[in-house]
């Protein structure tokens, strides 16, 4: 093909944007005046004359009389002669002063270009009002093998769509898929060996037990979600004025403690401070307009991410595509507002004031006569109340949508529209309501259907214009966190430490003590501090009866140091006061290890010089080694080789206990570091925690101004060009490959191997080998092996939760 | 246009990663995320009312910081600086000059500009909503946008409209380059980004953003670090690896062959001719220098090469940095000073330049600013705005109480070239006492925006669909176009 030809795409790209520019608008001129002269008899249920102008189609079916209205063509358009009518036996409407002459120009116009329609708009929507209340679900007999409640109804679905049902993914698809879904990484390729090679039936639901039990991951990952959906992040607009506040502490302890949703829910809606910060919602500096301020931003958040209601519409004028009005989305303000609220309509004062009031009154009703804090307490009450069906669907919905990647309603903001499957729906929802509100329970149960398991569908197009039909779980994108994470920890590059200001552990779980003392050589004469640039060389052997489960290494030094283990060049730092973590898994061995660090004092003058380092180890009888620096160290003044080698006969001596000179900060972070490494789970930092940057965002992460809770599902062409050439992915790629070199791989092949386990949880195909090894070239190299990591990276089967 | 050097352009690129037949569907289908409730036009479009455009493309010249018109293109009564001078004798620190236009006059400072304002039409009734509490990245998200944050739904740029609606003159072009701002480590940079942002629409339609004009020959390279030769060997065996992916056909091909359609067009832009147009060293020495050094000279210069090959809309900032650039609140003159040295030159090659190679006629330059100046008024009378001037007396005791230093939104000059607009034309008047309010023809910025647009080719009635919900490109579709056009 030749250059001109593939240039079609973009170009047709292009073009697919001209819009429409009709110069009457059908919402705001056309629907009041229909309202106001017609529907009351030619709308819903009502059908004088057997005319309806419900829906568009109706309109053009016209009356008993025959066609009333023909778009684009005013002369047959009917109705313009029954509105102008001097007639008073024809005349429309029959009573009142009828329409204006500048209300017929309006009608006149619209019908000239062709009388312009919302598309879906009804003026009374006959079709599907969503259940509130809770509803038992009958099952259908289970096929054998497929018991699983989800799968009864489904298989019933299927077999009403004359569809086969999804076959089952293979062991490595499920793995990656439940560890992305549930705790948002990668299995290891050792997770990955020892699943496949478990011969035990019920593997998948003990794997996926085991991964709602790794409490930190599962909240890290999960903090993704929440914060997208209660619009938290760690830096962004509003803050600069105080216009906005963060809940990152709650959420987090909220999340590793699995607190109930029912109780979460609560303790947003009527908050302590430290969740306060979603309901007191964005404000910039300055004047806010009536439809933007804090108890409307009240109103359509909590709409939204409870209900799956949208109160955006109804905040400025009654809504066009749902029931909610004006005076609907004011009562839920006027419950968390301090002041009376006049009702504001399109920015013009009606002179109306609202009454607080909660939005279905057949759960009870607030007082709107109790204090703020009171109503508050009612309307957290109501939301969460067990007749509360919608606050129930629309949650497991959503996470329906993240595991199945399509929501049973979608999309999931709009709960007002029918689900495919209202059994499916109902049954999850009252798994939840069963389960005390345990969001864990309901990812367990969905996860463990044949549902979940099966093979994604694939699709052709970008689907659903007409309809959807469930053919299986779909394919996501990774969230950029996702991508992120799994480059840092395949690469070793993650950063020193986290943006959020959260403590990562359990509440109640002792924070492991930082025991490393700062040690440095005993040749200082009294009362004298080291040289400065001095060098020493630092050593510690650390013996290990088994094999390792897990380890990592906090490591800080005045003023730099390199560290070795095992002859590996593991890392290099020069700013004491941001400690490093590594991960030191695959690295450590049996028997002796050891530890060289060589540390290098700064400066121009003699000045205080120190090297902290703590190990965590795990071993596989589940036992502990922490490792810290302390008197047992030994130092010497000669160098190691380029491998960290020393010669046989170097002489070593005892280290000696540096006074602390003041170096609490740095200390404090070096705990905070081992902290997180010494948990059960090696704690690198995660994407969920950090800031957003040119990266993530690329990788789709959103801006939290807005309540969002489906990000994009495609990679846009300016995210491309910044995966192919950005300074953020190429340094990451380039630290990785550096990283990675200095491992031992038998061969070029056990490096591709490792790799597509990795990242894929499954072997290279032979192709696939040949060409990676012709990536890597004939001798690794840093460029050959950042490329295969770019090119494995950019891969859709990467990219993708498959 | 010069060829690249060191780079070995090839025609024959490899195969495209997306299979022929999803070619036509993904153009069919666009962009719209896939099943996402994703924004779609509005309705089933049976007519479409599209003005006809007397632009192609769009250079907004944007002097972020609140630029004051009496200091620029509004010269009113000028008295020079003295030792106790009442601030009410000042209403502008630079005395008037003659233009290229009989009658119209501009402030001293603004010499070459004032030579090729016969090509202008001059806007000088630009009003702004006050907002009380004047914030500079709410009014430039305002401009941006067409609305006010906060937003229940996150507004497009209007780069990313006209990237949307129009979409990319040459199709390996980026449709929306931003140039000179940075949206990291700068005062108020989340509030920039809130707005630099196709929202809604969508990430490709969003901008590229390029800070540092000497940097973006950069930002279509291979990274850095890698030379051509493995660039390309990369992305050829990328896309070997693809065909050799086992699991091809098992998965979902539309979500693959999206993904990989992106990593087409990127690779496209990254190895087309087209990014020499991002090189600044390409220029010859002599345009340089008429362009300056300063990174608003040189991001003229780039807008310029960009415009030529076929960018859609080109924003070019002297940057929003608070205290900075035309943010005066402190030695409002000398700073003002500074700024007509960064401008001029550039402003006034950029245009020749673009007139030169017959562009100007079919390209649309304003020059604009988030709001005004004064010396006295904070916002516009009766705004509840505070004093954010840093002296606080009623006289000037220092040169650098000398100058504008409140921020001022009841009338703004906006000055745009090309583009079909009336040649020499003045458009709307301020008052010549205090308060400077617009007392002509005064241009809101939905009435800005519809210009804009409408020169362009978009209605402002072009509408999305969003959660349900209208969005238009300007609020509720309002604003009508000044008359500003021949």
């Amino acid at each position: 093909m030749k250059w001109g030809s593939r240039l079609v795409i973009s170009a047709a790209l292009g073009l697919a944007g001209l819009g429409l520019h009709a110069e009457v608008d059908f919402n705001h001129e056309v629907v009041p005046l229909l309202k106001k002269h017609c529907t009351e008899c030619h709308a819903g249920d009502k059908k004088k004359g057997s005319f309806s102008m419900n829906t568009r189609a109706t309109l053009l079916e016209g009356s008993e009389n025959g066609v009333m209205l023909v778009p684009g063509q005013v002369a047959k358009s009917k109705i313009l002669e029954l509105v102008v009518s001097s007639d008073p036996d024809t005349r429309m409407p029959p009573k009142g002063p009828g329409l204006t002459p500048a209300e017929v120009e309006v009608l006149k116009n619209w019908i000239k270009e062709g009388a312009v329609w919302t598309e879906g708009f009804a003026f009374k929507q006959p079709a599907y009002e969503p259940p509130l209340k809770p509803r038992a679900v009958a099952l259908p007999a289970a096929q054998p093998g497929r018991e699983h409640p989800i799968d009864r109804l489904l298989d019933e679905y299927l077999q009403r769509q004359k569809i086969a049902a999804p076959a089952v993914a293979d062991d490595g698809t499920y793995l990656r898929r439940v560890y992305l879904d549930l705790i948002g990484i990668l299995p290891t390729p050792e997770e990955t060996a020892a699943f496949l090679a478990n011969p035990n039936k019920d593997k998948r639901s003990v794997v996926a037990r085991e991964l709602l039990a790794r409490e930190i991951d599962y909240a890290e990952h999960w903090m993704v979600f929440w914060n997208d959906l209660l619009r938290n992040d760690y830096a962004g607009t509003g803050y600069i004025d105080g216009g906005r506040k963060q809940i990152t502490a709650w959420l987090y302890r909220s999340l590793i403690n699995n607190k109930p949703y029912d109780v979460f829910t609560r303790e947003l809606i009527a908050p302590a401070p430290e969740s306060e910060g979603f309901s007191k919602g964005i404000i910039w500096r300055g004047a806010t307009s009536a439809g933007q301020k804090p108890e409307m931003q009240f109103a359509q958040s909590v709409g939204q991410t409870f209900l799956g209601i949208n109160m955006k519409c109804a905040s400025c004028h009654d809504s066009f595509t749902d029931r909610w009005k004006l005076k609907d989305s004011y009562g839920l303000a006027a419950i968390y507002s301090d002041h009376p609220m006049e009702l504001v309509r399109c920015d013009i004062p009606t002179g109306k004031m609202a009454a607080a009031a909660w939005i279905f009154p057949e759960l009870g009703q607030v007082d709107a006569t109790l204090p703020r804090a009171e109503r508050l307490k009612q309307l957290a009450a109501l939301m969460t109340h067990p007749d509360n069906g919608r606050f129930q669907r629309t949650i497991v919905n959503r996470l329906w949508h993240r595991l199945m990647g399509r929501g049973l309603v979608h999309p999931v903001d709009a709960m007002q529209t029918a689900p495919w499957n209202q059994d499916v729906l109902d049954l999850l929802a009252n798994q939840l309501v069963t389960t005390k509100y345990d969001l864990k329970e309901v990812l367990f149960f969905i996860v463990t259907s044949q549902a979940y398991q099966s093979q994604t569908q694939i699709l052709q197009r970008d689907a659903d214009d007409k309809g959807y039909v469930y053919h299986g779980p779909r394919a996501k994108r990774l969230t950029a966190e996702q991508f992120v994470d799994a480059i840092w920890r395949l690469t070793g590059t993650a950063p020193a430490k986290i943006d959020a200001g959260v403590m990562r552990a359990r509440d109640g779980v002792a924070i492991a003590a930082l025991l490393a003392q700062p040690i440095w050589s005993n040749d200082t004469a009294k009362g004298k501090q080291p040289a400065a640039n001095e060098a020493r060389v630092f050593r510690k052997t650390v013996s290990l009866a088994t094999d390792v489960t897990r380890a990592g290494l906090v490591i800080a030094c005045d003023n730099t140091y390199e560290l070795w283990v095992n002859g590996h060049k593991v890392g290099k730092g020069d700013d004491w006061q941001s400690p490093q973590s590594y991960d030191l898994t695959t690295v450590l061995k049996k028997g002796n290890n050891d530890l060289i660090a060589v540390g290098r004092n700064g400066g121009t003058a003699p000045n205080p010089a120190g090297l902290w380092v703590q190990l965590y180890v795990q071993l596989s009888d589940h036992k502990e080694v922490v490792v810290a620096t302390d008197k047992s160290w030994q130092w010497s003044a000669t160098l190691p080789n380029a491998q960290g080698a020393l010669p046989a006969k170097t002489e070593w001596k005892p280290v000696a206990l540096v006074p602390d000179v003041g170096w609490g900060e740095g200390e404090s972070r070096l705990a905070d570091q081992y902290a997180m490494l010494s948990k059960k789970t090696m704690l690198l930092p995660r994407a969920a925690l950090m800031k957003s940057d040119l990266l993530q965002r690329s990788l789709g992460r959103p801006n939290r101004e807005q309540i969002v809770s489906m990000r994009p599902t495609e990679l846009s062409t300016l995210e491309a060009i910044d995966l192919s050439n950005g300074a953020g992915l190429t340094d990451l790629l380039n630290r990785g490959a550096a990283h990675l070199m200095q491992r031992t791989w038998a061969s070029p092949q056990a490096l591709v191997h490792w790799l597509y386990q990795a990242a894929l949880c499954r072997e290279p195909s032979p192709a696939e080998l040949k060409i990676s090894l012709e990536i890597l070239g004939p001798k690794l190299t840093e460029g050959g092996v950042a490329d295969l990591l770019w090119s494995v990276f950019m891969l859709p089967e990467f990219q993708l939760v498959r | 246009m010069n060829p690249l050097p060191g780079f070995s352009f090839d025609p024959d690129l490899p195969k495209p990663l997306v299979r022929r037949e999803f070619l036509k569907q993904l153009a069919a289908a666009g962009l719209v995320t896939m099943g996402m409730g994703a924004p779609r036009l509005w309705g089933a479009a049976p007519k479409v009312i599209a003005p006809p455009a007397k632009a192609d493309a769009c250079i907004v010249l944007w002097l972020a910081g609140g630029m004051a018109a009496p200091e620029t293109f509004d010269p009113k009564r000028y008295a020079p600086y003295e030792k106790g001078l009442d601030y009410k004798r000042v209403l502008s620190t630079f005395p008037a000059i003659p233009t290229a236009v009989d009658g119209l006059q501009i402030c001293q400072g603004l010499e070459r500009i004032a030579k090729v304002m016969d090509r202008a039409a001059l806007i000088r009734s630009a009003v702004q909503p006050d907002l009380g509490s004047i914030l500079h990245s709410r009014h430039q998200f305002h401009w941006h946008t067409g609305y006010v944050p906060p937003q229940t739904v996150a507004c497009p740029h209007i780069g990313a409209w006209m990237s949307r609606v129009l979409g990319p003159r040459n199709p390996v072009m980026p449709a929306f380059i931003n140039i000179g701002q940075r949206l990291e480590g700068v005062g108020e940079s989340e509030e920039l980004k809130a707005f630099t942002t196709a929202g809604f629409l969508g990430g490709e339609y969003g901008p590229m953003n390029l800070p540092y004009p000497d940097e973006a020959a950069a930002a279509v390279r291979p990274p850095k670090g890698m030379d051509t030769g493995r660039f390309v060997n990369r992305d050829r065996e990328f896309r070997r690896l693809v065909d050799a992916n086992p699991h091809r056909d098992q998965m979902s091909d539309y979500q693959q062959e999206s993904m990989l359609r992106s990593m087409d067009n990127a690779y496209r832009l990254l190895s087309a001719k087209e990014r020499a147009a991002f090189d600044l060293s390409l220029e010859p020495k002599e345009a340089q220098e008429a362009y300056g050094t300063t990174r608003f000279g040189r991001g003229c210069q780039l807008a310029r090469r960009l415009v030529e090959n076929g960018a859609r809309y080109v924003e070019v900032t002297t940057e929003y940095v608070p205290f900075f650039n035309w943010d005066t609140h402190g030695k409002g003159h000398k700073m003002v000073e500074e700024m007509h040295a960064t401008i001029d030159a550039p402003i006034a090659q950029l245009i020749l330049d673009l007139e030169k190679r017959g562009l100007l006629d079919r390209t649309l330059v304003v020059i604009a600013s988030e709001f005004s100046r004064d010396a006295m008024i904070e916002g516009r009378p009766g705004s509840k705005a505070g004093d954010q001037s840093f002296h606080k007396g009623t006289t000037m005791e220092s040169p650098d109480h000398y100058g504008l230093h409140r921020h001022f939104t009841g009338g703004t000059s906006v000055v745009m070239f090309g583009g079909g607009v009336k040649k020499g034309l003045i458009y709307g008047a301020t008052a010549d006492e205090r308060p400077l309010l617009a007392i002509k023809d005064p241009v809101s910025i939905e009435d800005m925006h519809a210009t804009i647009f409408t020169a362009m080719g978009i209605s402002p009635k072009t509408m999305f669909e969003i959660e349900g919900r209208p969005f238009y490109a300007t609020v509720d579709g309002k604003g009508k176009p000044a008359n500003i056009f021949g």
